[in-house]
């Protein structure tokens, strides 16, 4: 049995728009600035104040970073979900609630700790003691944990940047907690919050902020984007990190932000910009993609260059704004009519949704087509460590851009759309240039873009575009292979899986499977995912969605041969995926085989 | 194109436009969404790039490549389906924006390459030669520009050449959205002479505010009509002139008031009124509202367009330490 020293599950109920939101990331910050292994979840709700709010905090020493599976501490401050909250808890939990919401705790199997939270916080400042109070809980918490006030004053400050007055009064209301506490609780509790030597590279950020500085890096020119929860952050991000870091030497900035009137109208901005020769990107998530499907498919025929960040939040339709889930990889992979097919590159972690943030543009320009970005609401708006961001490796690829009538007669028997390497790539020039103009259309057109409804010509092209994506395969982010000798049972997956996966490996171990895994980055997919199923006997697709959407492209995708070894584990209910769960499901496919 | 189109009358009124004002073609951008009006790029000035977009989103393609371009001169040619239907949400955005480009709006009041369906600019009561009545109340698009602020609006008749070429030419001259609604009758499915944009009809029913000129900043000595009566200039962003001469009523160019007044008093009377209706060089365009450095942003280089490596060490440092 692990040790509860740094293993533990705490659950926060709040209402939103109570100011809870800083309290717990006190919390966060504090523990993570203790070196030790933790992650957060904000499950909140799509409304601006009101509706019930969980904060889930786990603290693991193996580096776990799925939700956790049960409880350990439950803090309840939320009246209209208090019995619930209370009901749903395993025998043993410590609870943690607000003595003035005047509601019982009636669970004598558990350890219940009252505190008047709204009543001392009233003492402090009257106005917010609806605020304040959420910093008692972050006191109690402090002593059962055995959490110094010293290590929480530092994420306070972080917290409160600069404002003296809110710092001194936030922890005015922790040290009086934790006096309350240990002046009231008669409790015996091992489980602890143990400095560990703490690497001092590391911090923590949201995975959309860290696109939004991939992109800057990427030297992004346009932005055009719809407010939607979970993409906004993206923007707000780029729009935060601009004046900083893109600003010209005569003042101006290098990247113009325009909030559009609607998806349709970001995508076609993106197009704009990309024919005109810049870098224009738009962030959105599953709602916007349905609207930009059109224009979608004019920039993989008309072969313009662009970029769109999906940030996957539940559907269909308005879905769960709030939740999680990889709902639209096959949307984006075939998005707009006929036929298509759309290089999508899916971040596991922060630094490849930097990476990927950067490098979306050069792929965009190098087989002049749209590149989305596949994050999702679990990998977009919470906090994950990194060590530091990386430079690109490489000086940013246009790709085959003709600039002057020098670069034009290089290239042998020219034409916008002729195949003159035989990688399915022609090259393009340039609105302004005056060379070898064209009329760009959506409309059917020959290797010189002219109009043309020739089945020949038509049937060329398509085959062209095939050849072009097709190829950019192995020049995509190749997969992540972490292989067992014995090469029993290899699971692949993508995307914030990443964040469950060790644990589900753990637990198959622990169940006696020997599990080699794949994660892949992007599509289409990379050669090496074949030579991974071919050498395993039997390779799941794990993935967080009802229909197991990559499985099924891949299913259309892979040779035959290899199709009897593949199958399918594909769950979604809006949560994180717990490992627990997600390996009893892979566990019963399993045994189904059998 | 069908003979006799206005579309086309319209086509060779912007090569002609281009040409008098000098524009060098690589500086021209064609942009045009769908329709018989937006084919119409492929069949003038040809050595200029341009973009057949889709349906109705000519504006946001057009703003896209107005912010990493923005010394382009953007000639955008649109339907009346295109734009009052389809396309209503970016135009109206356009406008707001105040995106620097000439949009013109090929309008015959149907919907040409669909076989002729009404659009939403048809008269309430029209009737195709064949079949139903249109019951629907019209949006006059100048009315709807002037209402949102837009700095340039005028209307003209694809069949009134010099009043049209003149006014093209000042739009093109013109620093922000220049909206002109050029009344282009379809001659195969709203040509029949009770239509309110067939030839005949538009013939007998014009109502021109004045008599336009323009003159070019570089040849002031331009032929043009010396106007005999009273006349009006007015100077327009590259030192380029129009010259209003004042027929009837004296109208007023800078007043959105006397503009909406023209408008909705040729309507009532079931005419058509052409000329400038509105002009104002004063309001900022997109890419001066968001303060784009000087240089194109598609131009910039490695250097220009990605921040320092030293830059992201900073950044990372300061997610450390905060
Ligand atoms: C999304 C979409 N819906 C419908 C169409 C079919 N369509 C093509 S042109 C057109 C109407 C064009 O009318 P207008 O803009 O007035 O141009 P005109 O042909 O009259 O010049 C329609 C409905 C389309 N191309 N795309
Ligand atoms: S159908 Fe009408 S609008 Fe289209 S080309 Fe013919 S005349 Fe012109
Ligand atoms: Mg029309």
């Amino acid at each position: 049995m692990d040790s509860n020293v740094n293993n533990f599950v705490i659950n926060i109920a709040t209402a939103n728009g109570t100011g809870s939101q800083s309290s717990n990331l006190v919390i966060l910050h504090t523990m993570f600035e203790m070196g030790i292994p933790v992650s957060g979840k904000n499950l909140f709700p799509s409304n601006i104040s009101g509706l019930p709010t969980w904060f889930i905090i786990r603290a693991s020493e193996a580096g776990y970073q799925a939700p956790g599976d049960k409880t350990d501490i439950q803090i309840v401050m939320n009246k209209d979900t208090w019995e619930k909250d209370i009901t749903n808890l395993e025998s043993g939990t410590i609870i943690i609630f607000n003595e003035d919401a005047k509601l019982p705790v009636d669970r004598d199997d558990c350890f219940a700790f009252g505190m008047p939270m709204t009543k001392m916080a009233r003492k402090i400042n009257p106005k917010m003691a609806k605020l304040m109070a959420n910093m008692y809980y972050v006191g109690g918490l402090a002593h059962i944990l055995g959490i110094d006030s010293n290590d929480i004053l530092k994420a306070v400050k972080s917290q409160f940047k600069g404002k003296e007055k809110a710092i001194e009064m936030n922890m005015q209301a922790i040290n009086e907690g934790i006096a309350y506490a240990s002046e009231n609780w008669d409790i015996k509790s091992d489980f602890k919050a143990e400095s560990r030597p703490k690497d001092s590279d590391t911090f923590l950020i949201e995975g959309n902020e860290a696109t939004a500085l991939g992109t800057i890096y990427g030297g992004i020119n346009m932005l055009s984007w719809y407010p939607i929860t979970p993409s906004s952050s993206v923007a707000e991000g780029i729009i935060k990190w601009l004046p900083e870091l893109r600003t010209a030497k005569d003042g101006g900035t290098t990247c113009a932000v325009i909030q559009a009137e609607d998806e349709l109208a970001a995508a076609g901005m993106v197009l704009g910009a990309g024919w005109a020769g810049g870098r224009g990107m738009t962030c959105t998530s599953g709602p916007g993609i349905s609207l930009m499907s059109e224009f979608i498919g004019l920039s993989y025929f008309a072969e313009v260059p662009g970029v769109i960040w999906d940030v996957n939040r539940v559907g269909p339709s308005t879905g769960l704004p709030t939740r999680t889930q990889q709902g639209d990889l096959s949307m984006l992979y075939e998005a707009s009519h006929g036929d298509t097919q759309h290089i999508v590159l899916i971040p596991g972690n922060v630094d490849e949704c930097f990476e990927f943030g950067w490098k979306a543009f050069d792929l965009a320009e190098r087989y002049q087509t749209m590149v989305f970005g596949f994050s999702d609401l679990d990998l977009g708006m919470n906090r994950w460590p990194t060590k530091g961001f990386k430079y690109p490796e490489s000086e940013m690829d246009r790709g085959k851009l003709i600039r002057n009538q020098q670069e034009l007669d290089a290239v042998p028997n020219y034409g916008r759309y002729r195949d003159v390497d035989g990688d399915g790539i022609p090259y393009r020039t340039l609105p302004g240039s005056g060379i070898d103009p064209i009329l760009y259309r959506g409309t059917g057109h020959d290797e010189d873009g002219v109009y043309s409804e020739d089945p020949i010509v038509y049937q060329k092209t398509m085959k062209r575009l095939k050849k072009k994506i097709d190829g950019a395969r192995d020049n995509l982010p190749s997969p992540i292979l972490r292989e067992e000798e014995n090469k029993e049972l290899g699971i692949i997956f993508y995307g914030s899986m990443e964040n469950s996966i060790t644990e589900i490996d753990d637990i198959l171990e622990s169940k006696g499977f020997s599990v080699s895994t794949c994660r892949i980055r992007a599509l289409p997919y990379h050669s090496e995912l074949e030579s991974f199923i071919s050498r395993h006997d039997i390779s799941v697709v794990l993935e967080m969605n009802r229909d197991g959407q990559l499985y099924g492209i891949l299913r259309k995708e892979l040779p035959t041969q290899l199709l009897k070894k593949l199958h399918s584990v594909a769950y979604s209910d809006g949560m994180p995926p717990r490992a627990r769960l997600y390996s009893e499901k892979i566990i019963s496919v399993l045994e189904e085989l059998k | 194109m069908c003979p006799g189109c206005g579309h086309d009358q319209i086509s060779n009124v912007i090569i002609q436009a281009a040409w008098e004002n000098g524009l060098p073609p690589e500086g021209i951008a064609k942009m045009s969404g769908i329709g018989c009006s937006s084919k119409t790029p492929a069949y003038f000035l040809g050595k200029s790039h341009g973009f057949n977009t889709v349906h109705g989103r000519m504006p946001s393609v057009t703003t896209g490549a107005n912010m990493v371009n923005k010394d382009l001169t953007f000639i955008a040619v649109s339907g009346d389906g295109d734009t009052a239907s389809i396309g209503m949400g970016q135009f109206v955005h356009a406008i707001r924006r105040n995106l620097n480009m000439v949009y013109i709006i090929e309008n015959n009041g149907v919907y040409g390459l669909t076989k002729g369906q009404y659009s939403a600019t048809v008269e309430k009561g029209s009737k195709k030669k064949k079949g139903a009545v249109n019951t629907q109340n019209p949006i006059d698009l100048c009315a709807m520009a002037l209402n949102l602020g837009c700095s340039f609006v005028a209307r003209s008749f694809s069949g009134s050449k010099k009043q049209l070429t003149a006014l093209l030419r000042a739009a093109i001259s013109h620093k922000g959205m220049a909206v002109i609604d050029v009344i282009s009758p379809c001659v195969t499915f709203a040509n029949n002479d009770e239509s309110y944009r067939s030839y005949n009809y538009v013939k007998e029913n014009d109502e021109v505010l004045h008599i336009v000129d323009y003159i070019s900043h570089y040849s002031p000595i331009e032929e043009v009509d010396i106007p005999e009566g009273q006349f009006k200039e007015i100077e327009l962003f590259d030192g380029s002139k129009i010259i209003l001469e004042t027929i009837g009523s004296n109208h007023d160019t800078t007043d959105v008031v006397s503009a909406l007044t023209a408008v909705h008093e040729a309507e009532r009377n079931d005419k058509h009124v052409t000329g400038l209706l509105y002009y104002n060089g004063e309001i900022p365009t997109t890419t001066e509202t968001l303060g784009l450095t000087n240089a194109p942003l598609c131009s910039l280089n490695e250097e220009e367009g990605r921040p320092s490596e030293e830059s992201l060490i900073e950044v990372n440092q300061r997610f450390r330490s905060s």
